[in-house]
């Protein structure tokens, strides 16, 4: 075959001179217009309040470092955050597109939420974390989750923005790259954990114009309970379809669950294709293969003694009229969120 | 033959269209994907396969994609990049026919981090010869620094063991990446021996 070949370049020999391309090409960021970036960072702070209002990061970078004592708060959407060598701070980050990396920090407490959680060489932290991936942490000690509880007006759309569901939350399941034997180096917070003794709101005027609710049924991101033990062994499975109304009706579901004593487990916004219908429906896809095609669905699990008919009862109630499906007993229930999950795993994963 | 082979076709092209006619496999190349965690190997992978980079989970262990690209068959192995795991990166080290290096160009603090790595790579056995390309990732963030910068503060002028290249992209958005790629296609061959 070599005849088809031309002659191999002399400059193939040795790199390029300047370590770049033969012909300096134009990327969008050579011509983007230049932005400031002490905006987008707080840096070398200490007993200081300070923090960003809707608006004013707009999906940048934004880079915290070294603050001690300082109560932080990003109420925006970025692209990604590092944190480094801050102690005793108090944080909140509005959606981050991309990765928060906490990295030489402790006794911090933190709410945010995000599509990459990861920690390295860190102790003594708290986070009330909404986490679209299985957060991960290294050489990391005393590392404390709580789900993601906020509220104020703008972050609903912040989400969007960052690109994050609010339904796609794996909060409790955390990876150890370090893992020590007989200890745990992460653990969840109680349960009955009140968000303001841990990440209390800002004190200054500025900030205060935000408005604010730590309420549970106020968050912006479904409060579940995620891998905490299982307190009852019935669950109950219910997929809503793509629709005008269907974070609506979700947001409404689990209210009234929660209202009659049920608990979130886990929530899942995700695409489902035919053929994962009739794996997690079964006989039942025909009914909803005609939605699929609208948009993902969302995936609700409630657990408690009673949940399959109360969530019957609460369907027919209120949503009469709306497709969704609802596990059909106890015995099946259980088999409804396996399958779901196996199928949600595989179209999440890699 | 001839008459259905146009004139115009460069010989990558002449050579496919052969490999074809003959049912010859295209080469098969053997990609390993390294950097420090959260560099966006991942995220690169994702995006050489033209799928979805919006979920993505920090790597556990390893992924690999096979990608046609240019006549070759790329596999691609991309290796998680932790501290901790770095001690496994050798256990893919062999018959490696280029490295892709990737680095967060936007993360400062770890330049140092990621020299010091892959100054270790560039000492290996058996990744000696090796073609090497840099990608200086993550260049849609604001603090990003120019793969000129990158190249200065990583010393890459003294490489004189193998061809390199470093590359500037988004492997978000995808820019640069196939320059990138077109750089690796054409030093497929290249390994010094």
């Amino acid at each position: 075959m070599g005849c088809f070949f031309s002659k191999r370049r002399k400059a193939e020999k040795e790199s390029q001179p300047e370590g770049e391309e033969e012909r300096p090409k134009q990327y969008s960021w050579d011509q983007r217009e230049k932005v400031d970036p002490k905006d987008y960072m707080f840096s070398g702070l200490k007993d200081e309040t300070v923090g960003r209002l809707p608006g004013q990061v707009a999906g940048q970078q934004f880079l915290i470092q070294d603050c001690e004592n300082c109560n932080i708060y990003i109420f925006d959407h970025s692209a990604t955050v590092t944190i480094d060598d801050c102690a005793n701070c108090v944080i909140f980050l509005g959606p981050v597109k991309g990765s928060v990396f906490f990295r030489n920090c402790r006794d911090c407490k933190c709410t945010l939420a995000c599509q990459q959680f990861r920690v390295r060489d860190c102790r003594k932290l708290e986070v009330f974390l909404c986490c679209a991936t299985q957060p991960i942490i290294e050489s990391s000690t005393n590392i404390r989750f709580g789900c993601f509880q906020w509220y104020y007006p703008e972050l609903a759309l912040q989400f969007k923005d960052a690109g994050l569901s609010i339904f796609n939350n794996t909060w409790s399941n955390i990876h150890d790259f370090t893992p020590v034997s007989g200890e745990l180096n992460w653990s969840l917070l109680p349960e009955g954990a009140v968000v303001q003794d841990h990440v209390p709101l800002p004190a200054t005027e500025e900030l205060k114009a935000v408005r604010i609710s730590t309420e549970a049924n106020r968050s912006i991101v479904p409060v579940s309970r995620g891998q905490r033990p299982k307190n009852s062994d019935e669950s109950c499975l219910v997929v809503l379809f793509a629709g005008d109304y269907t974070i609506a009706n979700a947001r409404k579901l689990i209210d009234e669950m929660v209202g009659k004593g049920f608990f979130l487990v886990q929530t899942k916004e995700v695409s489902m294709k035919a053929e994962d219908a009739q794996r997690v429906f079964g006989e039942k896809a025909p009914d909803f293969l005609p939605l699929l095609s609208k948009g993902p669905v969302i995936a609700l699990e409630f657990s408690g003694d009673g949940a399959v008919e109360g969530c019957h009862l609460i369907v027919n109630e209120i949503f009469n009229g709306t497709k969704m499906f609802v596990s059909e007993s106890k015995e099946t229930a259980s088999g409804d969120v396996d399958s779901f999950y196996n199928f949600a795993d595989i179209q999440m994963g890699i | 033959m001839s008459a259905l082979l146009p004139l115009h076709l460069g010989h990558i092209g002449l050579l496919s269209i052969l490999r074809k006619l003959k049912s010859a496999p295209d080469q098969e190349v053997r990609i390993l994907l390294l950097g420090l965690d959260n560099a966006g190997k991942t995220t690169l992978l994702k995006q050489l396969a033209s799928e979805d980079i919006s979920h993505i989970t920090p790597t556990q262990g390893f992924n690999i994609k096979s990608v046609q690209s240019q006549g070759f068959k790329l596999n691609v192995w991309d290796i998680g990049g932790q501290r901790k795991i770095r001690p496994y990166w050798r256990n893919y080290f062999e018959n490696t026919d280029i490295l892709i290096y990737v680095i967060d160009s936007a993360d400062r603090k770890r330049f140092e981090e990621t020299g010091q790595e892959l100054a270790e790579l560039l000492e290996e056995e058996k990744l000696s010869c090796v073609p090497v390309l840099i990608f200086a990732n993550k260049q849609d963030l604001l603090t990003a620094a120019p793969a000129s910068e990158i190249a200065e503060g990583l010393n890459l002028h003294t490489i004189r063991d193998r061809v390199w290249q470093i590359q500037s992209c988004s492997a978000l958005t995808g820019e640069g990446v196939q320059d990138g790629m077109n750089w690796v296609c054409k030093n497929v061959n290249a390994k010094k021996k």
